[in-house]
């Protein structure tokens, strides 16, 4: 029951606030914003809430509607609810109630594919998802480039799933497959490799990992910031999930072939945003390529599959969510009071504007992987289970991402807000309540995090105690 | 005395081809949608027959479809055609090429 | 309970100040100050239980098994808590006076508040990765304190400098992290030094000692990592007293004593350890020669007398480097604080050459200076003769005579340099009324000093009074230890500082010292005593006061480049690191992103839109020609079954 309602209730009020005057934007927030801290308490009520399963094909091979928590969905639709509800109360301007309206179906659409236990259901709800984001770009007007460039890219990966599904359905007989651990999938090795490759190439665009990853920026610096915030945060960890929870599961012998290219990429992917973010001068741009690196860590992990490499991946996958999205909640703010993103037109607002500041440092600090918060939790657990599980080379590239990350978040903080007052600003008022209350969840949530990440390595813990289960069976 | 099917099916033949003839060759909207009337009842006729020849009533039930599709056809296509020749007083289909591509 | 309140004092303070600062307004001095002194007389408190047995111990949080943290308390800890949160409690107070009327005062107070609780937690952290986000945080605090006047582009600059450096440091410790897991399994020290021996072969052991090193090395200014340290000096001078003197640059000293253990298992760790301590101690110092700026002298004095305690530490004598960490903290926070009372009279000018004759004027800031330069020149019966000479020896007892060579030499260089700040800010005459030209300054934002542009845009009016007692109180009670520390190490093995460390650390295998400890000192002496007459005969006699701004003119022209430039350091960081990265990450951005990849996915499109265009073609518009078209498909299709099915039969 909780799990449906988590997946449908935001897509029904979504589409009902179509109802709602264009005009009446504190009505949509606040009940954008209602549905958000629901979903959350929702979430957070009963991790243990019963699965809800639905027959729906039983040929050519078994299927159904079948959605439930594992351990790292639940965190995952909790960060989902976070960063939603402080997205839903950053919205603004003449677009918002058709943004609030896209938000609320993607965070519908995410929930399904996070609490998706068929595989083919995880497919459909990968689709879904892409269509708010697609929507909310054409409707920018001059983005539409963008709109397009995001929806080619994704749905060459979203036929590349639907396809693997088909085929793994074909081959193993059923797709309700996933976190079923009584579930004995036998896929040749013929089979396995075109399989996996399938879902790799989805996966891998979506992260995204180098060479595919040009759609990223466009889409960050086209999209509102609401819709960003929760694409970064959460929309870019569908790919690292499904490597998680479907490649590692019914893929490991494939895995361990492609390990290499893979750690290639991963290390490429670190390399290149981390230097991409040096160069770049447009503050959002910036933040999309260290999500580049960043989630190439989280790539080596994934590939890595050590016990505590996966942990951290978890935790790294939640901090990143967290700050990425904190990080595009500010950066949105300065750029609606500034109109600008350039980081060289920008520059002294600190001094006017010192809640913004701080505000943006906390998040910079986080994404550079500051000891105490959580990106340092994941960075460390990730680093430290690649090195232990003799994974050397990519963890020594990880840590010269640690430095060059530490270097483009200074220069975006310091660009924005030091040096000498910058006259031909606009001048505007400091960080306002609403604001602060956005990204306040967001902060408290990843200090608290980087000071334990105990609650989320403990559960996963399970997690992965269970996956390799099924692989012995094959 | 009993028709064969053959005679029926040759009849059928015959009007379909004379349907197609109309279709491909005839210029005027109102001469087009007789023909295609035409290639539906040929069709009707065909299936008919089977349906007779072989005791089997599935054959009917497909030529009642075909009528009221037939029906609705040819509604939509008057429509269509009355529509056209509003907007300009030609008679030619080849005048008539907004879908090219 | 109490090792908690040390502990959380200063963070209280610091989100406190933080987020209430402009409503607390010059109350934050004040509570800043209480926040620091509390929990150093609740330290004094627990000395007892401290110097019990291992000392005091509180569990935390666990991540994960083997990843437990905690806080400890032993006698290593509570030397540098008690400095930590003693000097830092004086200086607080200083800050006081100093920081009287910036705007900013409340966040001041706030960042060194954070400070003081980011480096308690990286002593008193019971494990190694507790101790690397202390190693982080502190950082964070320096970053924030030098980039303190944030309308600055240099300190703005000097503060990311210093922060990258940092990370590189951090970075070494979690190589170390990484193999201590590997190999050990848990990052607690306990469990660490029990383990270790069997743990690491002698190679990982190397890798180990070196990653933590790379730590020391950007935290504490060793060569190559020491560049950020005289740019920190942007920051305001209580700053730099605190963090670029007394404590945060003085973590590596701690690290190593700290993984003793370690240390004294790795004989090459050792060599490479006090190698660089070495040439950091000589380096520095001669650097220190050439510089102008009142803080920059001060700067490079600090980081060859870190390269002194981190080649004490590195040889082995590990007591001699912590104690000549506990007497540095307080002389060297003196001279900092002396300056600063300097800086603040004389409407933050910073430059030497335009200062002189300030005895009159500020008696009791040379008095302050004179004690600092006298306990660092190592003087018998001040502070710094004690703790220098035990590292020197040291080297020697442990079979470092080069080394011992090195600290030699590097005593006299010392001696020169900081009589020469003395008697270039305090004898002859002063000259801030000389044009800077005469003195060889050209562009005084471009010859590292500040001058006459203002170092507070807040401040309305520059300062020209008199240092308020709330600066001149904690100098003065920094004198009494900067003079009486020293005599903690006196009397040989029954001196309290021995008996306090008795077997704490490892005892390292010494060599019968070619020289004696008696012949030792003296030998060092006499090399102070040339280092101070040179001083003398350039800058102290009446002849040097009379023609000083010609000599100081013929120096600043005549000094070579190689110091000037600080042996080109920075410039080869900028050739080989920084502008390769940049211009790569510019290729990236501006050429492969849209003109490889994206290029590369255009051609498919326009391969699809050649497709479109070819089928396009069929689609005429013309009714009769979709109909011949049909009626074809339709002969096909017949066709085919005649042909299949027709034929066969």
């Amino acid at each position: 029951m909780i799990v449906t309602a988590l997946v449908l209730g935001p897509i029904v009020i979504g589409l009902a606030l179509y109802a709602v005057p264009r005009e009446r934007i504190v009505l949509v927030r606040i009940i954008a914003a209602a549905v958000a801290a629901l979903a959350f308490a929702l979430a957070a009520y009963d991790p243990a809430a019963p699965d809800a399963s639905l027959r729906w094909l039983s040929r050519p091979f078994v299927a159904s509607f079948h959605l439930g928590f594992n351990p790292i969905s639940f965190w995952i639709v909790l960060l989902l609810a976070l960063v939603t509800f402080g997205a839903a109360l950053a919205l603004n301007g003449p677009r918002a109630r058709n943004i609030a309206v896209q938000l609320l179906v993607l965070q519908g659409a995410m929930n399904g594919l996070f609490l998706a236990k068929d595989l083919l259901l995880f497919a459909l709800f990968w689709d879904l998802m892409l269509l708010p984001v697609f929507l909310v770009l054409l409707d920018g007007g001059p983005h539409a480039h963008a709109a397009w460039k995001y929806l080619i890219y994704n749905l060459a990966g979203g036929l590349a799933l639907l396809l693997a599904t088909a085929a793994f359905g074909m081959v193993s007989g059923s797709t309700d497959v996933l976190y079923d651990p009584n579930a004995h999938i036998a896929i040749g090795i013929v089979w396995g490799t075109w399989i996996f490759a399938g879902f790799a190439f989805a996966f891998l665009i979506k992260t995204p990992v180098f060479p595919f990853h040009t759609w990223m920026p466009d889409t960050y610096a086209e999209l509102p910031t609401p819709m960003v915030a929760v694409v970064s945060a959460v929309q870019s960890k569908a790919g690292l999930y499904g490597l998680i929870v479907i490649c590692s599961v019914f893929f490991r012998p494939e895995m361990l072939q492609a390990r290499t290219l893979m750690f290639v990429l991963g290390a490429i992917a670190l390399i290149y945003g981390a230097l991409a973010s040096l160069a770049e001068r447009d503050t959002k741009r910036i933040v999309a390529y260290s999500s580049l690196s960043h989630l190439g860590l989280i790539l080596l992990a994934v590939f890595t599959g050590s016990q505590l490499a996966i942990q951290g991946a978890v935790v790294y996958i939640v901090a990143h969510g967290l700050f990425s999205a904190a990080l595009f909640l500010v950066l949105g703010a300065v750029e609606q009071r500034e109109e600008t993103r350039d980081l060289l037109r920008l520059g002294g607002l600190g001094s006017r504007n010192p809640k913004l500041a701080g505000a943006l440092v906390i998040g910079a600090l986080a994404a550079l992987g500051l000891p105490g918060l959580a990106g340092f939790a994941g960075e460390i657990l990730i680093l430290t289970g690649l090195f232990s599980a003799g994974v050397v080379w990519p963890a020594l590239v990880g840590l010269i991402a640690v430095i060059l990350a530490s270097a483009y978040m200074l220069r975006l903080f310091q660009g924005v807000m030091n040096g000498p007052d910058v006259p031909d600003l606009p001048e505007r008022r400091d960080m306002t309540w609403l604001e602060g209350f956005a990204i306040a969840p967001l902060v408290i949530a990843f200090l608290a995090l980087g000071v334990d990440p105990g609650p989320i390595t403990s559960l996963t813990i399970g997690a992965h105690t269970a996956a390799p289960v099924n692989v012995s069976a094959r | 005395m009993t028709v064969s099917p053959e005679s029926y099916v040759a009849l059928s033949a015959v009007l379909f081809f004379i349907g197609v003839v109309g279709v491909i060759a005839r210029r005027n909207p109102l001469i087009m949608l007789m023909s295609i009337e035409l290639l539906f009842n040929a069709a009707n006729l065909a299936l008919v027959a089977y349906a007779r020849a072989w005791v089997n009533n599935t054959g009917h039930v497909f030529a009642f479809l075909v009528i009221t599709v037939a029906a609705a056809e040819a509604a939509i296509g008057l429509a269509i055609v009355t529509m056209t020749f509003r907007r300009s007083a030609h008679v030619d289909v080849d005048e008539v090429s907004a879908l090219r591509g | 309970m109490l090792l908690l309140l040390i502990w959380l004092f200063p963070l209280v303070g610091g989100v406190l100040l933080w987020a209430f600062g402009p409503q607390l307004r010059s109350w934050a001095g004040p509570i800043g100050s209480a926040l620091i002194g509390v929990p150093f007389v609740a330290a004094v408190m627990l000395w007892g239980d401290a110097t019990t047995g291992a000392g005091l111990n509180l569990h935390l949080v666990s991540w994960l098994s083997g990843w437990a943290f905690g806080l400890q308390l032993d006698r290593l800890s509570l030397v540098w808590t008690l400095i930590i949160t003693g000097v830092g409690f004086l200086i607080h107070v200083y800050s006081m006076g100093y920081m009287d009327g910036d705007r900013a005062y409340a966040r001041f107070f706030a960042y060194m508040n954070f400070f003081v609780f980011a480096m308690l937690t990286l002593v008193l952290s019971d494990n190694v990765v507790g101790l690397l986000v202390g190693w982080g945080l502190v950082g964070l605090a320096s970053y924030f304190l030098i980039g303190f006047w944030f309308e600055r582009p240099s300190a703005v600059a000097a503060a990311r400098k210093a922060f990258v450096m940092n990370v590189v440091g951090d970075v070494g410790i979690m190589f170390a992290v990484f193999i201590i897991v590997a190999k050990v399994g848990s990052i607690g020290y306990a469990d660490i030094f029990a383990r270790f021996a069997t743990a690491f072969t002698q190679q990982e052991l190397f890798l180990v000692c070196l990653g933590l090193f790379i730590g020391c090395a950007a935290k504490s200014a060793q060569i190559p990592l020491h560049t950020w340290l005289p740019d920190a000096m942007e920051g305001p001078t209580p700053v730099s007293a605190l963090i670029h003197a007394a404590t945060m640059v003085t973590a590596g000293v701690y690290l190593i004593a700290r993984f003793a253990p370690l240390w004294s298992a790795s004989a090459d760790a050792q060599e490479l350890v006090g190698v660089i301590g070495a040439l950091t101690a000589i380096a520095g110092a001669i650097l220190g020669c050439a510089q102008w700026d009142i803080k920059r002298i001060l700067a490079y004095s600090t980081m060859s007398q870190i390269g002194y305690m981190i080649m004490g530490v590195g040889v082995g004598a590990y007591d001699a480097g912590v104690f000549h960490f506990l007497t540095h903290a307080f002389f060297k926070a003196q001279l900092f604080l002396g300056a600063g009372i300097v800086i603040h009279a004389l409407a933050n000018e910073q430059d030497v050459r335009r200062m002189g004759g300030l005895w009159r004027r500020l008696p009791f800031a040379f008095i302050a200076m004179a004690v600092g330069v006298l306990a660092i020149c190592g003087i018998p019966g001040f502070s710094g003769y004690f703790s220098k000479d035990a590292v020197i020896y040291g080297a020697l007892v442990t079979g470092h005579p080069w080394l011992y060579a090195v600290g030699v030499i590097t005593a006299g260089i010392t001696a020169y340099y900081m009589f020469r700040l003395l008697f270039v800010t305090f004898l002859g005459a002063y000259r801030g009324e000389v044009d800077p030209s005469d003195l060889g300054i050209r562009h005084p934002e471009l010859a590292g000093t500040a001058a006459s542009s203002g170092h507070h845009p807040e401040e309305e009016e520059p300062h020209h009074h008199a240092p308020s007692w709330l600066m001149s109180v904690p100098v003065g009670i920094l004198i009494v230890p900067s003079i009486l520390i020293g005599w903690l190490d006196a009397g040989g093995a029954n001196a309290p500082w021995q008996r306090f460390f008795a077997g704490f650390f490892p005892r390292v295998a010494e060599v019968a010292p070619p020289l004696g400890e008696l012949a030792s000192t003296g030998l060092v002496l006499a090399v102070v005593a040339i280092g101070i007459g040179v001083a003398y005969v350039r800058y102290g006699t009446r002849a040097a006061h009379a023609g000083a701004v010609a000599r100081l003119r013929g120096e600043t022209i005549h000094m070579p480049r190689v110091l000037v430039n600080a042996y080109y350091f920075d410039a080869a960081y900028d050739a080989l690191l920084v502008r390769p990265a940049r211009a790569v990450g510019a290729w990236f951005v501006r050429v492969f992103d849209p003109h490889v990849l994206d290029a590369a996915v255009r051609e498919v499109a326009i391969s699809a839109q050649w497709l479109g265009h070819l089928f396009r073609s069929f689609q005429t518009g013309l009714v009769r020609a979709y109909a011949l078209s049909l009626a074809f498909g339709v002969v096909c299709v017949v066709a085919y079954y005649a042909f299949a099915f027709g034929v066969g039969r």
